[in-house]
Order: C-alpha cells, then structure tokens, then sequence
C-alpha cells in the first residue's frame, strides 16, 4: 500500500508552496514516523474521576476482577473439590459461603466461576467490539458493495430478537464455554460495527480526514489512526455496557439450561440452584451471595460504562 | 410518503427469505429430528432404527434439504404456515393459541415500565443533581443490573410462598372468564419483565425532558408567568414525550424475544416458552415460524419507529 | 447381609481370576477393556452418592434388572475401592491423560449434583472426566449405530452416558443385545443366543434362565454399569381419599380405581382435584408412554386390567379372555356396555383396527409393538405386501388373534393397550396417527372424559356417566401441564394445585415430604439407572 504513496512533495511541486503545505508537511512527517497522536484527553480523564457513582464502580469492578484472578491466594479449597458428608453447610469461619449439595466450598466456586463468567462477559464483548469496529471503520470508508453486503448481515443478525438467536445458535454449536463466546460475538457485533460505521461516515466528511485524505495518506492509515481515536468513546461505552448484557445473558442461558457446561463453575451455574424451590427456601447461603456478587459486578459495569458516556459526550448533561 | 412505505416493506421480503433460508440450514444441522425426538430416550434404546425410518418417509424427513425447503416455502407463499411436526396442529394455530399470552404479559409490561419510567424520569429530571435524583439513578442501575430470571424467583420466594399475596406461576384456570380474573396471575410475570425497561424509559424522559426545558419555548412559557408545574407538565413533558414513544415502540419485538425466559420462570403459556420447546424438539417449522414472525416484526417496529420520527420531526426526509 | 458380603467377596475374587486370565481389550478404545470398566465401578462410591445426594430414595443396583426371581443370586456390587480401581487401571495401561466424555440428559440438579460427584470420584483414581448436557434431540444422541456392530467405528459422540432404562417386559433390558442393535458396544456373541432364547418362549423358567445368564455376563464384564434403581413416587394431598384402592407401577396402567376415590370438597362445595401431566401442544398417543400421562389412565380404558405389579387380573374393555394351550390363539370377548365418550359402542372392531394400526405405527411401545407383530400376517402388513393382519378376525364382540409365534407378552401388552374410536381415523394413514387432529381433544372410553382443553394453561375432566365399571365420585380433575418429568410439581403442590399424581425425580421427594398435607408412597418399580459405556472406537 505504502509503496503506491506518492513521495513527499510530489503533489506540491506543481504550485506555489504555501504555509498551508509546510503544516501539512509537518503534520505528515510526524505522521509518518509514527510520533501524532490525538490531544491527550485529560478532560475525559478528569470528567470521570469526577464522576462518583462511575469511581465506585471502578472500584467494585477491580475488587471482583482482582479477586476472582487471584482466587488461589483468597481461598485453599479447590472449587472441584467435593465432600459428601458435608454438604448443605452453613456458612462458617473455614467455609465463608457454606458448602453446596456436593459439599464444595461455595466461596471458592463464586471466585473461580468469577474468572470464567467475566471471561465469557468482557471476552466476547471485547471480540464483537473488535470485529464491529474492523468492519464497520473498514466497510464505511470502502463502502460499495462490501458495504453494503456487511450491512445486509448485520440487518439479518439484527433483525432477530436477540433470545431467539442465541437459543437457535446453541442448539446448532452445542454447549461449550467457547460457543458461548462465539455465539455471544456472531450475536453482538453488529450494534458496534454500525455505531462505528455511523461514526466513520460522518467522520469522513470533515475537513481534516478531507485534508488527509488529500495529501494522499493510506485510506486504512487514516480509518484507524485518525477515525478510530474520534470514535473510541462511544465504543467504550458499548463494549462496558455489552459486557453487563453478555454476563447477564451468560446467567440466563443457565437458568434455561442453554449456558457453559455445569461442569464449569460459572456464577450462572452457581446461581442455577436457585431453581431448586428446596434450596430457594432452606439454603439462602447457595444463591444469595453469588445472586449479589453478580447483581454488583454488573452494577460496577454499567456504572463504569455510564461515566464514560458522560465523560466522552459532552452533550449529555450531567 | 406512500411510496416510502411501499419500497420499505418490498425490501424486508429478501430479506425474510434469505433468513428463512439460515434458519432452515441451521436447524439442519442440529443433531437429530422431530421423529427421533418423540421417542424418548428411556425407550429410544429398545426401538429397532429402521421402524424410526417409515415415519420419516411418511413426514418428508428423508427428502433432501433444499427440496424440504423449497415445499416449505411454497406452501407459505400460498399463506400455509404449515403444521408442527410433533403435534400436527396447524401453526398458525399454536400461533394464534400462544400470542395472546405472550402479548398480555407484554402489554401489561409495557404499561407499568412506561408509567413507572415517565413518572420517575420526570422525578428526577425535576429534582436534577439533588440526592433524589442520584439515588433514582442508582436504583434504576441496581433495576438493570439483577439477573431478570433470579428477580423473578426471589419474587415467587417473598410474594407466592411466603406470603401468599399471588398464584405462583400459569396464566388462568377453568372459570376465569374474565381479565381480572387472570389479573392475580399476570401482575408478577408483568413487573418482573417491565424491570428492565423501567430503567430505559426513565433514562430517556429524563434526559430528553432536561433536553426540552432548555428550549425556548419553555423559558417563554416560564418568562410570561406560567407556573412552574404547569411548565413542567405541559410544555416540557409534552415535548419529552415523543422520543419516548419511539423508544417504546422500537422495544416492542424485543419485549416479545426477551419475555421467553420470565415465562419459564412463571410457566406462562406464551409464545417464547412454545419456542424453547420447538427448538428442543426439532420441531423445524414451528421453529421457522416462530423466528421469522419475531424477526417481521422487529422489522415493522423499525419501520414504525423511521415512519414516526418523519412525521413528528419534519427535518427527517424519508426515501433517501 | 454377612451372607451376602461372603457371597460378593467369593465373587469378587472369581472375576479377579478371570479378570487377569481374559480380559483384554478388544480394540484401541481402552473402554473396551472389562479392567478399566470394572475400574470406573469401584472408583465410584455409590452408597455414599445414594445416601447424600439422593437422600435415600434409591437403592443400590447390581443388575439391570430390578430385584426379584428374574435376577439371579451373587451379583458384583462392584462395592467402592479406590485402591482395586487403580491396581485394574496400572494393569489395563489406562492412559491417564485421556478425558473422558459423559453425557446426561436429565435437566435436574441432582443429576448435574451426581455428575460433579462421578467427576471427583474418578479423578481420584486417575480417570479425568467433564460432563455436558445433552441438548437438542436426545434419543438421536444415544442410539447412532456404529458403521459395523463388531468393528465399529462408533457413530456416537461421547465417551460415557448417564442414563436409564425403563421396561414394561423384562426382554427390554436386553433385547439390544441382539446383533447389530447395540450402539455403544461391540457385538457380544453369546449374549445373541440368549436374547433369541429370551424371546422364543412363552415358558417363565425358560425366559429366566436366560435373564440369569445375561445378567452374569453383563455383571460380569460391566458392558453396562447400572447404577441404582430408581423409586417412582406416589404423592396425595390430605384432601384425597383412596378408599383401600391400591398403589401401584403408575408408569402403566393398572387397577388404581380411580372411579372410587373422593376428594373432599373445597370452599366452594365442590369436589375438585388437581393433578399433572396434561397435554402442552396436544394429546399424546397412548400406546407411546402407555401410563404416564392422566389421559391414559383416566380417560382411555385399556383391553384387559392389571394389578399394580402388572400381572394381567381380568378384563376392563374386555369381559373375558381365553389363550390355547400352544400359545398360539387368544379369543377376547368385549363387554357389551362399554362406550365412547361420544355415546357410541366400544366394538371389537375397533380393538381390532387399533391393533392393527399399533402394529405398524412407529411409536408403539416396543413391547406392544412386539406383540402384535407376532401376530400372523403381521410382518406382510408391516412391509406393506398386505392390506390387513390375516391373524386379526371379528365375529361379533369376539376378537380372535392368532399368533405366527408365541408372543410372551400379550397379555401384559393388552393391559396397556388402548383402543382408540376407529371412525374418526377414515382416511389417516396408521403411520402418521399422531398428526391428526383428534389429538386436539380425543374421545375416550375411560372412567373420565375431556371436558375443557386449553392447551398448555390447564385441561378439565368430568366423570363420564354412562361408564361402564360405574361414575366417578370425583365430580372435576383439573389438569396442569407437564411432560413426564414436572418441573413445576413442587411449586405447583406447595399452592395447593398437585393433589395427587407421581414423580421420579428423586429431588422433588423430601420437598414434598416436608408438606403437611402431602402423602408421599414409594413404589419399586423396573426404572434402572446405569451408565452406557461407548466400547468402540470414536470416530
């Protein structure tokens, strides 16, 4: 691609050079060795620390995170581990969360379900945010019929109520932890791929990506390297908030039976026995705390995800 | 206008076809079919494979796939919809049977989110940055961030069981004639599934009613006198309104898919808890039927949605 | 029981014998070696599982078969030793880093409670297993045929599958064990002769030397590993009153006298009992699951009536029956005062129409189907080289079938048996009885008839009044639906709506035990859960 770019100056030479032209010059050279960046966005930074509700949310999500990573070190039991002369245990000072109907440590299992859940969560938010950001910058500055095809498939993918086709999609993949992840991106990238799209369409038209795009830079260098940066905040926003969408679909798909394998503590599968009426009324320690545990990691998400819409739009009023 | 229209809904007839056509594949290639699915597996171990055999052939399983297809849509293109495979009943019937469940809870959802989101949003668009409105804010994230399933259980728990205020799950019994007879049975299903959209609508009249009260007009209205509540209510909810209303429209289909689990969890006949069991049953064009009517009207709610905001916003130019 | 441990240890060391003598496996799948079969049953520590996880409802398995005469005495109850499992596993070479894939199908969290057990329990002799449950379509899953019933390759997906096996005849235990109808394991050469000999008898002690011999080997060389039998639960609220009536296998059918049982009146002075099982989408044909739904028991009679352990007591449809000496002709003359729910006679023209079309009707329970297939004329009719079943004759209200060979069955097969009202099927292809409509709302000619159906919220039935056995006392069943398995059965009694009916989910029982006004009945009854064990070479 670089190769085809024509040399420095090649364009100029046929006018009068102007101040405009040694700007640009300047703007291109440092473009070129790699040293442009956007204006660091203190404001964005500074808007949300502001932001207290967003700050909690920092915190509580770094707490669950930080905990579910270093389970080996907050707990010895191994959540596998069963012991069947000690099940339905109460909650005490060796088994923090008491012990399920196997008898495995219900604290152990809520921080290695954790891993797995947010993994599932942030993991396939992250592929969708990743493919619908490649695509949509890509396809909109091409535009033609790549375009338009990948716009036909995210209507398609779209159109469906989401339950639907991630019900339909199960049955055809199968259980697995990574067919979750599959599914949940197939099922979630077109939301960010168009917002990404959007962005870059109405990108494309101003004057500086007018000016770039004139002076002759690669069309990919600038999709990613001066639309991206522009579109980052709402994509932000998106993948935080299809994070909280994903974990909690993770634990309804449980619920249905549809989710990641039991054999995977998942906080979708802990919760699960909540459906057992028996447990629901006698063994509150089985489903309460991982109920809660969830209920706040995606509270911190969508909190995180709020500040940052409100940090990174600036007319949305606080 | 007209034309607009005409064009639009020409368009999502491809459309249809091409997802009629990956639904079909898809289903395909899930392990099984109808037949072996209604044996059960404690017996399916004593019938000898080739009896299983002659009722394929007899229901047309054991001709290729896109001959299958091809009969399938022919027949709905002359406004079959086909029968199910297990219960040989005409679709359009268990259609017919299960929609208006599925609308009911829908409906009734759609009433409480609307009515608690424009009275809370108005709260705390009113009350803006006071500790009112901080907390209205707080909760309506904690009403989005529980699991809508384990909401509903802990709901049967507290109002079914232990207190005994409401029926723990069905939609009628024999005798109930009339809506108010069903009423008991539909109150928790509807509140549980109007949770979420609680929050949604509450957001959005919130800041959208903020939006309006910048506006000239308003401070017009309020410079001549008018008294604050009447600025509020007449001029800055009115205003507020419109973006809700779309918001709500274009929730509608999403409510229908999203109510599927809150009807497991309160065994309500819908249509989402049928289509559970048609996918668990191979039931392929009760299936195709199900996802196909789900996806037209997400379609027709965002035709809705484009055809409402040309007409209350006129700057929008349609046929573009 | 000191008896029984001498007799198992005596056992125990004969297989060993044999075990390091023989035992090998007999292709690459080291699943198909007996050792690291008879591994997996000592890994797991069964008593302790029933004991915890199941709360007692189960009880301990060594055979396929229930206890009883058909069992024969000094079966392995491969009794949990970890130590053993590992000395088969180092001897059989097992490789240890293999995982093994097992399947299960039932949704419930005493399964998924059972599979983390199963999970710990080999991991502790070395065998690393993950579970899943199987979705889609189940029975599909578990019974692809192998490409060659010797050679393989298996057409199955999974290693190990949690199953069971319910049977109406005991022949159902191992009637797959016949060539090319096993999925999941090599063909057993001497297991084929018993099966024929099993089945080409009407004589009992015949038959049960077979089951004795097939029970050995299968115990033997664990090709199956049953695991515990299962107890079917007959709960009634307080309100319900049997009168002595008894309790029995409420899979099938039998003489539970329902006409006789009274419900007292609610607080509207009505006599309204609720019970489960009622139709989603539509009425089930009852010769599939023959009992398990309240439409087959109450609504439909069946030709000739059992007691609660099966045995074949007398007629219900029928008022006499007579078998010749051979074996070969059973005459059944039909009552002349039962009739349809729709006021017309129940003939023996459509018992013999509905024998006929269960006969070649797909779904027809495989006892049943059996039966009737035995029948002369039979197999022509099935492969279409005829019109009708020649054995089937009517002459008058008496039905005559003559059988082409003995059929062991028949008569249990007849106590399960549902004539269904033959004018309203002109025209339906026997094959595709199912999709009629009939099944919308079938007409009966049981003690009960349908009365209001709305599919999938909840089902009616009223006392038929012109029953022939007398009317029922109960004045209104209100049905709630479920399939056989209720998931909703606990919350549904906890508000009053489950006053009687049964359940096999072992979880449901202590929640229900712990209701004041539920009565809980265990009843023994041929239900086994075992484990398939895939013996060929995956593909």
């Amino acid at each position: 691609m670089t190769a085809t770019l024509p040399g420095p100056g090649t364009r100029t030479t046929a006018r009068p050079r102007t101040r405009h032209d040694r700007q640009f010059d300047r703007i291109r050279a440092r473009e070129e060795a790699g040293t442009f960046k956007a204006p660091v966005q203190g404001r964005f930074f500074s808007k949300f620390r502001s932001n207290k509700l967003a700050m909690i949310g920092l915190v509580v999500f770094s707490v669950i995170v930080l905990a579910s990573i270093c389970a080996p070190l907050l707990t010895t039991h191994d959540p596998q581990q069963i012991n069947l002369r000690a099940m339905l245990q109460p909650p005490s000072a060796d088994h923090w969360f008491g012990t399920d109907r196997t008898g495995r440590d219900v604290f152990a299992r809520v921080l290695y379900g954790g891993q797995v859940s947010i993994l599932v969560g942030l993991g396939s938010a992250l592929m969708a945010t990743i493919i619908g950001v490649l695509i949509g910058i890509y396809t909109a500055y091409v535009g033609g019929w790549v375009d338009a095809l990948a716009m036909r498939i995210s209507e398609i993918l779209m159109a469906f109520p989401q339950i639907i086709l991630v019900l339909m999609l199960v049955a055809i993949l199968g259980q697995s932890l990574s067919n979750l992840v599959l599914i949940f991106t197939l099922t979630g990238w077109g939301g960010i791929y168009r917002m990404a799209r959007a962005r870059m369409l109405s990108l494309r038209e101003e004057d500086y990506v007018q000016a770039l795009r004139a002076f002759g830079l690669a069309p990919a260098l600038i999709a990613y390297k001066h639309i991206l940066p522009n579109a980052l905040g709402p994509i932000m926003v998106n993948t935080t908030l299809s994070t909280a969408a994903f974990i909690l679909q993770e634990a309804g798909l449980s619920f249905l039976g549809l989710g990641v394998p039991l054999s995977t503590p998942t906080w979708g599968n802990i919760l699960n026995v909540a459906q057992d009426l028996r447990v629901l009324e006698n063994n509150w320690w089985l489903w309460l705390p991982v109920g809660i545990v969830i209920s706040l990691f995606v509270l911190s998400v969508n909190l995180i995800g709020d500040g940052l819409r409100d940090a990174t739009d600036p007319s949305q009023q606080g | 206008m007209l034309t607009y229209i005409i064009r639009r809904l020409l368009t999502l007839i491809p459309m249809a076809l091409v997802i009629s056509f990956l639904v079909y594949g898809g289903l395909e290639l899930t392990p099984g079919d109808a037949v072996s699915h209604m044996i059960p597996p404690e017996m399916a171990g004593t019938l000898p494979p080739e009896r299983l055999d002659a009722l394929r052939d007899s229901l047309g399983l054991n001709d290729p796939f896109i001959v299958r297809y091809g009969i399938w849509l022919s027949g709905l293109l002359q406004g079959n919809f086909g029968y199910s495979l297990t219960a040989g009943v005409p679709i359009r019937q268990i259609v017919l049977d299960r929609l208006p469940a599925t609308l009911e809870m829908a409906a009734a959802a759609l009433v409480f989110s609307t009515l608690f989101g424009l009275i809370l949003g108005t709260i705390s668009a009113l009350t803006r940055g006071t500790t009112a409105d901080h907390t209205l804010t707080v909760v309506g994230m904690i009403g989005v961030s529980i699991p809508e399933f384990f909401f509903g259980l802990v709901a049967i728990l507290v109002f079914a069981l232990n207190l005994g205020w409401l029926p723990v799950g069905g939609r009628m019994l024999p005798g109930y004639e009339t809506f108010f007879d069903r009423l008991p049975h539909l109150v928790m299903p509807a509140l549980v599934l109007s949770i979420m959209m609680t929050a949604g609508v509450m957001r959005y009249t919130r800041s959208s009613m903020l939006d309006a009260l910048s506006k000239e007009f308003v401070k017009t209205a309020r410079s001549k006198g008018m008294p604050e509540w009447r600025v509020n209510l007449l001029h800055g909810l009115r205003v507020a309104l419109t973006p809700v209303i779309v918001l709500i429209s274009f929730r509608l289909p999403i409510l229908i898919g999203g109510s599927v689990i809150i009807e497991e969890v309160f065994q309500w006949p819908g249509i989402g808890s049928e289509f559970i069991a048609a996918v668990r049953s191979q039931d392929y064009p009760l299936v195709m039927m199900i996802a196909l009517l789900s996806v037209i009207a997400v379609l027709l709610a965002s035709l809705i949605v484009d055809i409402l905001t040309a007409l209350i916003d006129p700057r929008v130019r349609l046929g573009e | 029981m000191k008896k029984l441990l001498a007799t198992t240890a005596g056992l125990l060391m004969s297989t060993a014998v044999v075990g390091t003598a023989t035992a090998q496996a007999v292709n690459d799948n080291q699943l198909s070696d007996p050792r690291v079969r008879q591994a997996i049953a000592y890994a797991l520590d069964m008593e302790t599982i029933v004991d915890t996880i199941f709360e007692g409802n189960a009880i301990l398995a060594n055979g396929l078969q229930p206890h009883g005469p058909n069992k024969p005495d000094g079966l392995n109850y491969y009794k949990y030793d970890p130590d053993k499992a590992r000395a088969l596993l180092a001897e059989a070479g097992w490789d240890e880093s293999r995982e093994l894939d097992v399947v299960y199908y039932y949704a419930d969290q005493i399964t998924a409670d059972f599979m983390a057990a199963m999970q710990a329990y080999l991991a502790d002799v070395g065998v690393q297993m993950n579970y899943r449950l199987l979705e889609g379509d189940v029975g599909a899953q578990l019974t692809v045929m192998p490409d060659d019933p010797v050679e393989g390759p298996s057409g199955l997906s999974w290693d190990i599958a949690y199953g069971a096996r319910a049977a109406l005849a005991p022949h159902e235990y191992f009637n797959r064990f016949a060539y090319g109808q096993m999925p999941m394991i090599p063909n057993v050469p001497e297991m084929n002769d018993l099966v024929a000999k099993a089945n080409g008898t009407a004589d009992v002690a015949v038959q049960r030397e077979a089951f004795h011999e097939m029970e050995r080997i299968v115990n033997e060389n664990v090709y199956i590993l049953p695991l515990y039998y299962q107890q079917l639960f007959i709960f009634q609220s307080d309100r319900i009153d049997r009168n002595g009536n008894p309790y029995g296998n409420e899979q099938y059918n039998y003489n539970w006298g329902i006409t006789e049982w009274t419900v007292e009146p609610n607080e509207d002075g009505e006599r309204v009992a609720y019970t489960n099982t009622g139709p989603q989408q539509f009425f089930e044909l009852p010769w599939r699951n023959l009992g398990i739904w309240i439409t087959s028991k109450a609504v439909f009679d069946t030709v000739l009536l059992a007691d609660g352990a099966l045995t074949p007591i007398g007629g219900e449809l029928a008022d006499s029956y007579e078998m010749s000496d051979d074996g070969l002709t059973l005459t059944v003359t039909m009552r002349d005062d039962a009739l349809w729910h729709d006021g017309d006679p129940v003939t023996a023209e459509d018992v013999a129409w509905s024998i006929q079309a269960a006969a070649i009707n797909p779904t027809t329970q495989p006892t049943v189907s059996a039966s009737f297939r035995a029948i002369k004329g039979a197999e022509a009719y099935v492969a279409g080289e005829a019109d009708e079943i020649s054995g089937i004759s009517v002459d008058d209200n008496v039905l005559t079938l003559e059988f082409e060979t003995v059929a062991p069955n028949i008569l249990l097969s007849l106590t399960q048996f549902h004539p269904l009202p033959r004018k309203y099927f002109d025209g339906v292809d026997p094959i595709q009885l199912q999709q009629s409509d009939f099944w919308q709302k079938p007409v009966g000619s049981g003690p009960f008839m349908i009365d209001e159906v709305r599919m999938n919220d909840f089902m009616t039935l009223v006392p038929f009044e012109d029953y022939h056995g007398g009317v029922a006392k109960i004045e209104q069943i209100i049905v709630t639906p479920s399939g056989d398995g209720d998931g909703n059965l606990v919350r549904n009694a906890a508000a009053g709506r489950a006053d009687f009916g049964y359940t096999k989910n072992t979880a449901d029982v202590p929640a229900l035990e712990e209701m004041e006004n539920i009565t809980v009945v265990p009843i023994d009854f041929p239900y086994t859960r075992m484990f398939w064990i895939n013996q060929f070479v995956r593909k």
